[in-house]
């Protein structure tokens, strides 16, 4: 495990060096995070932004290559590390999927080697969503699912692992409007069937809250200022020049228990309007990164997941 | 049945085999006697220097992986008895990845590995003779390959599958023993045709014996044993994954019996299909034949539809049928707006013989569909019940079904309370803890050190289907 580890602090190092140079009062150069915390004063219309995929994606799986690793729910805190870093309480409540040490103090450097929920052990990242709420008691969720492919379109063996330390919001936590369903979705289950708001779903084939990731990088920037600016969306399977590296697109799923009438749902961030997620990347880099090779550059389907439940 | 008398009739000698690791493995170390083009003979010890195309684990290589890393098409790895806490990652076609014994070469997945050999789209790798346990996800697993080869393997006490294969052709897995997973101990899902043969194996303790999820087309399954599972022999559909529905399999001279074992892992599908044998869920033109199924709660054959309620796509009609997975995958999906009800169809069930199967020894059953215009037939069979009443009488073999060939209602499966007994039936045991039968010692590869490398065919061997027959009780 040792030569991952190397192999991705250097990383980290390369994309410090690379955030000080774009945002010069980082105060601290192993502290990519340091200058963002303007987020309170600049909302972002993330779709404005960042666009979206061409369309929904949602199917049957195994018609392309992809990882696929699903991560029983961890902890609830009010605490968002991208968001509100070294502000515990600052955040509306958040659900933790995957690393198990996440809070406002994490650092990609620190969280790498924590434990993971995780059936994929080497999957130490963090996912997180706001919590859901009915009837103002918190649901809490089953598990996630994150499937990584290749963008809609998008030539497979171009696709690179996220650089490690990189941060990702997808969604708008401050919505007003449905959101367009390709990047925020409700469904049932495993099934395809995606709604802007939560649908009466049947039992045991529970409430998901689906949100999917961009999938260019500018790469350069690990995370910047409103933390939107270093991703896109692809369109018809390219990435613009602005935005020229492909990484996978991350499909995340949160999973609850939760059926029958949607009466009562909100979200911690707002209305059921305001689905989001945010994504760190502190897998195994090294691991990671053969994920990608041997499953997307092969375009073969390493794994996948259906409504299948283990009782 | 020789196989089975020599899987049951096993010795404990493999029992004092366990040294791993210790000097006296390098005795062990095979000679190349019968090699394959790539590797000259010769009878120097691996000790000595590494004969080409044979690569010997830990001898050459220190772990399985760095062996099939350099490892070149048409190579032999040799992997020394000892236990193995590798998942290995196989992407090179056409190599043999061998245990020199079966029940001494443990890869061991201590619960936190995923896959002990997972084959990622490489062709013509076959893994043979050792045993893979407490791996997260599957013992064994090949997915996108165009042929592929499992023998002599044992899975036991993994978390999803225990030998697997996914989007992949040209299959063989024979010889083989899986216990302990939750979802199948064999499963071959995804292919349409799959020219694929399971031969000569056993499934116990499993949440289903055998599953196959949109997969037909020359699959074959025969001389094997279902025992002991919550259910047996499960060929599905669903749009979940591709391929639908479930074609064209073929079950022959297998044992079935008992498949109502309530402490084992299970999934929920295993546990609303618990206590049936032999269950077609909403697959369409399967040959059931010359197995011998007892003693289970509900079906021994049963016939029934399958409920999707988180469907992906519309059922593709009877004239799509004949589409093969590679076309249907370019296919854009309907999403429908509802759940989906896969019948089970134009099925024909011939010469079983059943007995004590509590439900029904043979059934068909529907959730709304006419039984009658569903086309599947029952002939030939040894049995006592069946749902409905005088089933081989109304479903005849050979002839057009008809409402008027008799009372289709008088004794029927009502298929739809099954969901109400999975409310109450025995839940899922966590399959790191569920209560197993002990590891089995069981037969080894005949001659693992010097066979030659054979890697897997994209033709799997010809079954002489009309040679086999009913086969005798082996409890």
């Amino acid at each position: 495990m040792t030569t991952p580890i190397r192999r991705a602090t250097s990383a980290l190092l390369v994309g410090s060096a690379f955030v000080v140079l774009a945002t010069s009062c980082a105060p601290d150069p192993n502290d990519v995070r340091g200058a963002e915390h303007q987020h309170m004063s600049m909302p972002v219309d993330s779709a404005a932004v960042m666009g979206a995929p061409d369309r929904p994606i949602a199917g049957p799986q195994g018609a392309v290559g992809q990882f696929v690793v699903e991560c029983p729910y961890s902890h609830a805190l009010p605490d968002d590390p991208i968001v509100y870093p070294g502000e515990p309480g600052a955040s509306h409540m958040h659900v933790f999927f995957g690393n198990v040490a996440v809070n406002a103090d994490s650092r990609p450097e620190y969280l790498l080697g924590q434990d993971t929920t995780c059936e994929q052990r080497a999957d130490t990242a963090s996912y997180w969503a706001p919590a859901l709420y009915h009837d103002d008691e918190m649901l809490i969720p089953e598990k996630s699912v994150a499937y990584y492919r290749a963008g809609l379109d998008v030539d497979p063996t171009r696709v690179v692992a996220f650089p490690f330390g990189l941060y990702m919001i997808a969604g708008d936590a401050m919505a007003v409007e449905p959101q367009p369903t390709s990047v925020v979705a409700w469904s049932c289950g495993s099934g395809a069937m995606r709604s802007e708001t939560p649908p009466a779903c049947p039992d045991k084939r529970g409430l998901r809250l689906d949100v999917t990731f961009p999938d260019c990088w500018d790469g350069e920037h690990l995370d910047v200022a409103g933390h939107r600016e270093h991703m896109r969306y692809s369109t018809a399977g390219k990435c613009p020049s602005s935005h020229p590296v492909h990484v996978p697109q991350l499909i995340f799923s949160v999973a609850y228990s939760f059926s029958g009438d949607p009466t009562g749902l909100k979200l911690a961030s707002g209305g059921v309007l305001t689905g989001h997620a945010d994504f760190v990347n502190s897998w195994d880099q090294g691991k990671l990164e053969d994920e990608v090779r041997l499953c997307l550059h092969r375009d073969v389907v390493c794994g996948v997941t259906s409504g299948r439940v283990s009782g | 049945m020789r196989l089975f008398r020599a899987l049951l009739g096993v010795s404990v000698l493999s029992v004092s085999l366990i040294a791993c690791g210790s000097d006296d493995d390098a005795v062990d170390a095979p000679s190349t006697e019968a090699p394959t083009s790539e590797a000259p003979s010769t009878e120097a010890p691996s000790t000595e220097a590494p004969v080409a195309g044979v690569l010997n684990v830990p001898a050459d290589y220190a772990t399985i992986q760095e062996a099939v890393d350099a490892a070149a098409e048409g190579d032999l790895i040799l992997i020394a008895p000892g236990t193995y806490k590798e998942a290995v990652q196989v992407t090179t076609d056409n190599i043999v990845i061998r245990g020199l014994d079966r029940n001494t070469v443990i890869m061991d997945g201590n619960f936190e590995l995923d896959n002990g050999f997972r084959v990622v789209g490489a062709s013509g790798v076959a893994i043979e003779n050792m045993t893979a346990m407490n791996y997260t996800k599957n013992g064994f697993f090949w997915t996108g390959s165009s042929s592929y080869r499992g023998s002599y393997l044992t899975a036991w006490r993994n978390g999803d599958y225990g030998i697997y294969a996914f989007d992949s052709v040209g299959g063989l897995l024979e010889y083989s023993y899986a216990a302990g997973s939750p979802d199948a101990g064999f499963y071959i899902g995804q292919c349409f045709p799959c020219d694929s043969v399971i031969r000569n194996v056993i499934a116990e303790h499993n949440g289903l014996g055998y599953s196959g999820t949109n997969s037909g087309g020359n699959l074959v399954i025969v001389n094997s044993v279902f025992r002991n599972n919550r259910a047996g022999i499960v060929p599905n559909s669903g749009s979940y994954e591709l391929c639908y529905p479930q074609r064209k399999t073929t079950i022959v001279g297998n044992l079935v019996y008992s498949n109502n074992q309530p402490d084992t892992p299970a999934i929920d599908v295993a546990i609303l299909a618990m206590g049936n044998g032999i269950l077609n869920a909403g697959g369409v033109q399967n040959i059931i034949e010359r197995n011998r199924v007892w003693d289970h709660d509900k079906t021994g054959i049963g016939l029934v539809p399958f409920l999707e309620e988180d469907a992906n796509d519309a059922i593709p009609g009877r004239d799509t049928w004949e589409t093969d997975c590679a076309t249907q995958k370019q296919q854009m999906p309907v999403i429908p707006d509802g759940p989906l009800l896969w019948d089970s169809q134009d099925n024909e069930v011939r010469g079983n013989v059943l007995e004590n199967n509590r439900r029904a020894d043979i059934a068909v059953g529907s959730a709304g569909s006419n039984l009658w215009e569903l086309g599947n037939c029952f002939a030939g069979n040894t049995f006592t019940t069946s749902a409905p009443l005088d089933l081989e009488a109304l479903a005849p073999c050979g002839s057009p079904l008809s409402e008027t060939t008799g009372d289709w209602l008088a004794g029927d499966l009502n298929v739809i309370t099954w969901l109400v007994d999975a409310e109450t039936a025995p839940p899922s045991v966590d399959w790191k803890t569920a209560t197993l039968p002990e590891l089995p010692q069981l037969e080894n590869m005949p001659d693992a050190a010097t066979a030659p490398a054979v890697p897997a065919n994209a033709t799997p061997p010809t079954i002489d289907l009309a040679a086999i027959v009913v086969p005798d009780k082996i409890d």
